[in-house]
């Protein structure tokens, strides 16, 4: 299993995955981005390049002529300092994405894109700060809310709704520096003695990996049983624990077999005759109930009868 | 035809016997029914009765009965029984009464309507109040079965000694279901079912006895919320209403009579008129509250008692829903720590239909139209069976520990049934990330997963049925719904009826959303590209639909209270539509549940118009003849022998006059009530006392309303010999302006004047103003359609 080569594969792996975006489907988003980043850097309108770039595309000749001629007055120009800032946060969006999309599937994508993301963050709160910055402008204006596809927060937006529905914030613990939980990294040892267990009596017969891994197996759920209870999961905790309890229960088939069933009918075909009982001899014990009929109708029961009793007398 | 024109004649000539037979004075004390049975009058009368039963048949049974002993028969639904009395749905105008009215100022009008409207908001605050209360407590103790159970069936899922955890499921819900049926079979026969019938015959004008007392809405109460957590396939909902109805009663009275209190405040409320008003509000209240629906509740009032109805009673009406639906919200935001959040209505909540896939198209309305047709055909089986099942209990288990043993047998094999189907469902579904499942059972699935089966059984009803509507697409497979559906319809047949409270709208709600969600599912796996957009929740909502609607049958208001649970008005076309093919469908087949138990209960019920062939029937087939009547002054023995003749329990006297020295019979001058007479024998309102005590107080109208609702019974009035021979003067007491028809009135007519003012007696003259007859409820309600054209019920004591 993939599960327990760890650390020691994971930088590998990063790089590997990191050539492997770069030149493949997510290329486009990818090499967009750095593509823009490089105009950001040789262009001085960068504004007008963000603006543009997306619409003129196609035709790069076009577009350097274009950027040539779109050069604004300037006080609309955004200054270096903001510049600067907009190229260091494309950086880390690439690293951050990069880092992502290995870590699809299986799902790890607090546990290594945690610092990436934290760096990211860090950019954009400097953008979106209303601190002054050198040359006395706030680049949140004019970065981020002079057009109307606001770009720079639309992409951040993006970013940061993965990172709430994976829920990372409840496995990453901010003080003093980040790191993950302590109650995560237990969970993951946790998770390898398991799945070492698994891996031991793989080969071997089923029912033997189901006794002598029960113990660890289950340790591992109540943990998970426990920790879903405080609300402390992210999804590559719940990813791993499912797939684990796949493996569990689908391929290594140990979940409770039907066993009894005799038993349960024997005391369900009970429980189905007593109404049998009750309805059998209450019919034939019961005394029927019989209603009365009162006198006559004809002229309304009794007011005739009785007045006409009376009268006779 | 020609054997009832044979019978009519008959009937005219038994008349004119009858009134040569009146020779002597209406009215003499002396009682020898033995001798007098024996009068070929009598028997001529008895021949004269319209009945399609076989003649000889009958006169048999007369003979029975001249030997004094009464037939009897085994219970059947062509009863009317005696012990149910109608309500005084119209003002007893009499000179109190008027000058009551006379004397009270324009302001004293305008503080009795604004005292209305307080009484309006009182009902809905406490009906809110105990929906509240309901729900709560049934979540809480719900939860703790459910918690207990889950975890014994997760220890012996390992372990082995799962038929262990069936009997402590079983045990578990029979001891609650006991207790349930016990205090209702003991104390409060009444209040079983889900009292829906029941206050549908106190709107029409039926009293039935017991119905709104504060001992019924305990037991009503606390029996709904063991039969719930008891796991029987009920709901919370119909109980609701007679709830609502209870507390309007006892709230506009101001007082309550159980606990002797009386707070002197809304006194001017005592009476069946204003009484009615109020109690069609709390009806409307406990709908609003049970659904969120307080239109659905205005509508609910309107369509089941709505004979007697004005604006400003509507508007009312609706602030009582409005009121009630809010305080319940409110509450119930406080219970779920989010306080003054107003927007989660009702006790069964749909939950919201707003996704995009719940849009519906053109092409879906006839497919709708089919599952209202198939729902209409399940309720009418669902009815019949009930019917039969209901006949074979009110026959044998009539006993209270049968009915007591019966509810817990009923609520083990419910509670073995689901154990079974759960056990050997192989349906397994992932756990959803926002765990709707509120008790998700794993049993032998894979872990991570969940038993499909169990998040239909193993759960209260009212959120098995939201998550048939929520739940996405492919949380059931087709086969689990297909036996949930099997199950529970016969479930919850079997349930209704029995001596809990409990309502049908829940079970029938499931039923149905089960089997249009598997309709939902079926549709979607037939047409290539279907998933597109049958969305199974919506099948779901439209099988629920129409199933409810071919088990209660009700149109309007249930449509309304449909849209308002799911929160959108888009599905009022496709529900309505649903609603009507399934009450024709039904109706071709079998009444609806309601009207069949009213019809077993021997409820002398009078719907909405006289049966479509009785043109022929007048008056005078129609009427009691002769009639007890009352002479103007009368003797106060003379009053308390006729009160007290026990085979004779009339509640209305014609008073006569006699024109001294002549010959002439008496003429009618007015009508007074039983129990009118018994107020003023109470209060020896005699001749001979008030001449001696000239400061006697003159007795008021407050007396009467003080007796009111229940007056003694006669045998607790003690009269001496010395005052029977006092004389009572009636003059003022008596309503001097009876309804009066002439003999030749035909019945439709005459349908028509009681159905519309709600009256109770209607006297029948012939052209000199003489009393003839007297036209009752029960004369009219005995006629009715079957299957072979117009038959008659019989009287029956039950």
């Amino acid at each position: 299993m993939f599960l327990h080569q760890n650390v020691a594969f994971f930088a590998l792996l990063f790089m590997s995955a990191y050539i492997f975006v770069s030149g493949d489907v997510v290329n486009l988003t990818a090499s967009d981005l750095i593509d823009k980043s490089g105009l950001v850097r040789t262009s001085s309108s960068a504004a007008a390049a963000v603006v543009n770039s997306p619409v003129l595309k196609p035709a790069p000749d076009l577009l350097f002529s274009l950027n040539l001629l779109s050069n604004f007055p300037e006080d609309l120009e955004i200054s270096e300092y903001c510049n600067e800032l907009l190229h260091i946060f494309g950086q880390r969006y690439v690293t951050y994405v990069n880092c992502l999309v290995p870590a699809a599937r299986p799902v790890k994508v607090c546990q290594n894109c945690f610092s990436s993301f934290e760096s990211l963050n860090d950019t954009y709160e400097n953008i979106s700060s209303n601190d002054v910055g050198p040359g006395n402008v706030s680049c949140r204006d004019s970065l981020l809310r002079s057009d109307r596809l606001m770009l720079v927060f639309l992409l951040f937006n993006n970013l940061k709704d993965i990172w709430t529905k994976s829920n990372c914030d409840s496995c990453i613990i901010k003080v003093p520096h980040f790191n993950l939980t302590s109650d995560t990294l237990y969970f993951l040892a946790t998770l390898n003695r398991t799945l070492s267990c698994f891996e031991k009596y793989q080969q071997g017969n089923r029912t033997e990996l189901c006794t002598n891994c029960k113990t660890a197996y289950k340790g591992l759920n109540d943990l998970y049983s426990g920790m879903e209870k405080n609300q402390t999961l992210c999804i590559d905790i719940e990813d791993a624990m499912n797939m684990t309890r796949r493996l569990w229960s689908k391929n290594f088939n140990c979940s409770s077999p039907r066993e009894e069933t005799v038993a349960v009918i024997a005391v369900s075909s009970f429980m189905l005759f007593l109404p049998i009982i009750f309805y059998l001899s209450s019919f034939l014990h019961s005394e029927q109930k019989k209603r009365k009929l009162i006198h006559p109708k004809r002229a309304k029961s009794y007011t005739s009868l009785m007045n006409i009793q009376d009268k006779m007398s | 035809m020609a054997n009832i024109t044979k019978k009519v004649s008959w009937s005219s000539r038994t008349d004119e016997s009858g009134a040569a037979g009146e020779g002597t004075p209406l009215l003499n004390g002396s009682e020898q029914p033995r001798l007098s049975r024996q009068s070929g009058g009598g028997s001529i009368f008895q021949i004269g009765r319209l009945s399609t039963v076989d003649l000889e048949e009958e006169i048999t049974s007369d003979e029975d009965s001249l030997r004094g002993r009464p037939k009897e028969i085994p219970h059947n639904e062509k009863l009317l029984s005696l012990k149910y009395e109608s309500l005084d749905y119209d003002n007893i105008e009499n000179q109190l009464f008027l000058e009551e009215e006379r004397r009270m100022s324009h302001m004293g009008f305008r503080c009795l309507e604004i005292s209305r409207w307080v009484v309006c908001g009182l009902i809905g605050f406490l009906t809110g109040l105990i929906a509240c209360f309901i729900d709560i407590v049934v979540e809480q103790l719900a939860g703790i079965k459910y918690q207990v159970v889950k975890e014994n069936i997760e220890r012996f899922t390992e372990f082995g000694g799962l038929s262990i955890s069936l009997i402590l499921w079983a045990v578990l819900n029979s001891t609650f279901v006991m207790v349930g049926a016990i205090i209702v079979a003991f104390f409060e026969p009444i209040a079983a079912g889900s009292g829906i019938p029941q206050i549908k015959c106190y709107l029409n004008g039926v009293k039935i006895p017991r119905v709104v007392r504060l001992k019924t809405l305990v037991v009503k109460v606390c029996g709904v919320i063991c039969s719930v957590v008891g796991g029987l396939a009920v709901g919370k909902e119909g109980p609701m209403i007679h709830s609502g109805a209870v507390v309007a009663a006892g709230v506009s009275q101001g007082r309550s009579t159980s606990l002797k209190r009386d707070f002197k405040i809304f006194e001017y409320f005592r009476r069946d008129t204003e009484k009615r008003d109020f109690v069609s509000a709390g009806a409307a209240a406990g709908v609003s509250a049970a659904f969120g629906a307080p239109v659905g509740g205005v509508l609910f009032s309107l369509e089941e008692g709505a004979s007697f109805w004005n604006q400003m009673l509507t508007w009312r009406i609706f602030f009582a829903s409005m009121i009630s639906t809010f305080t319940l919200n409110f509450f119930l935001s406080i219970y779920h720590k989010n306080p003054g959040d107003l927007s989660n209505p009702g006790l069964i909540n749909f939950g919201r239909f707003e996704s995009e896939s719940m849009a519906y198209n053109l092409y879906e309305i006839p497919l709708f139209i089919a599952m209202g047709a198939l729902g209409g055909l399940l309720g009418a089986l669902f009815n019949f069976l009930n019917y039969w099942l209901t006949i074979f209990r009110i026959r044998y288990i009539h006993r209270p520990c049968l009915q007591v043993m019966e509810a817990m047998l009923v609520a083990a094999v419910t509670a073995t049934v689901s154990f079974t189907m759960i056990y050997f469902s192989n349906d397994c579904q992932p756990l959803g990330p926002e765990h709707t499942e509120e008790y998700p059972l794993q049993l032998f699935c894979a872990d991570g997963e969940y038993n499909s089966m169990a998040t239909a059984f193993f759960n209260t009803p009212e959120r098995s049925v939201r998550s048939l509507f929520h739940n996405p697409a492919g949380t059931y497979n087709p086969l689990t719904l297909g036996l949930f559906t099997l199950t529970y319809f016969f479930l919850a047949c079997w349930t209704y009826g029995l001596a809990v409270s409990a309502g049908v709208f829940i079970p029938s709600l499931l039923i149905g959303a089960a089997w249009g969600r598997l309709c939902g599912i079926l549709l979607a796996s037939i047409t290539a590209n279907g998933s597109i957009w049958a969305d199974p929740g919506k099948y779901a909502l439209i099988g629920a639909g129409a199933q409810l609607g071919g088990i209660v049958r009700m149109t309007l208001s249930l449509t309304v209270i449909l849209v308002e649970a799911t929160g959108n008005v888009t599905y009022g076309l496709p529900i309505m539509l649903v609603l009507m093919t399934a009450k024709i469908v039904g109706d071709y087949f079998e009444e609806g549940l309601y009207d069949i138990h009213i019809k077993l209960q021997s409820v002398p019920f009078l719907h909405w118009e006289a049966p479509a062939t009785s043109h022929w029937l007048t008056a005078r087939e129609v009427m009691s003849s002769p009639v007890t009547c009352l002479n103007r002054i009368e003797k106060v023995g003379t009053i308390v022998d006729i009160l007290s003749n026990t085979s004779t329990n009339h509640n209305g006297f014609p008073v006569v006059v006699q024109i001294t020295g002549s010959d002439e019979p008496a003429k009618l001058c007015g009508l007074i009530l039983r129990s009118q007479l018994i107020v003023l024998l109470k209060h020896k309102v005699f001749v001979e006392l008030a001449r001696s005590r000239l400061t006697q107080r003159k007795l008021q109208l407050k007396d009467f309303r003080d007796a009111y609702p229940r007056f003694p019974p006669i045998q607790s009035i003690h009269v001496s010999q010395d005052e029977r021979e006092c004389m009572m003067d009636l003059t003022e007491f008596m309503n001097a302006t009876p309804y009066t028809v002439p003999q030749d009135t035909s019945l439709p007519r005459v349908f028509k004047l009681f159905r519309a003012l709600g009256l109770r007696h209607l006297v029948v003259v012939d052209d000199e103003n003489r009393v003839i007859g007297l036209v009752t409820r029960k004369d009219l309600a005995r006629y009715h359609l079957g299957k072979h054209g117009l038959e008659e019920l019989q009287l029956a004591q039950t």
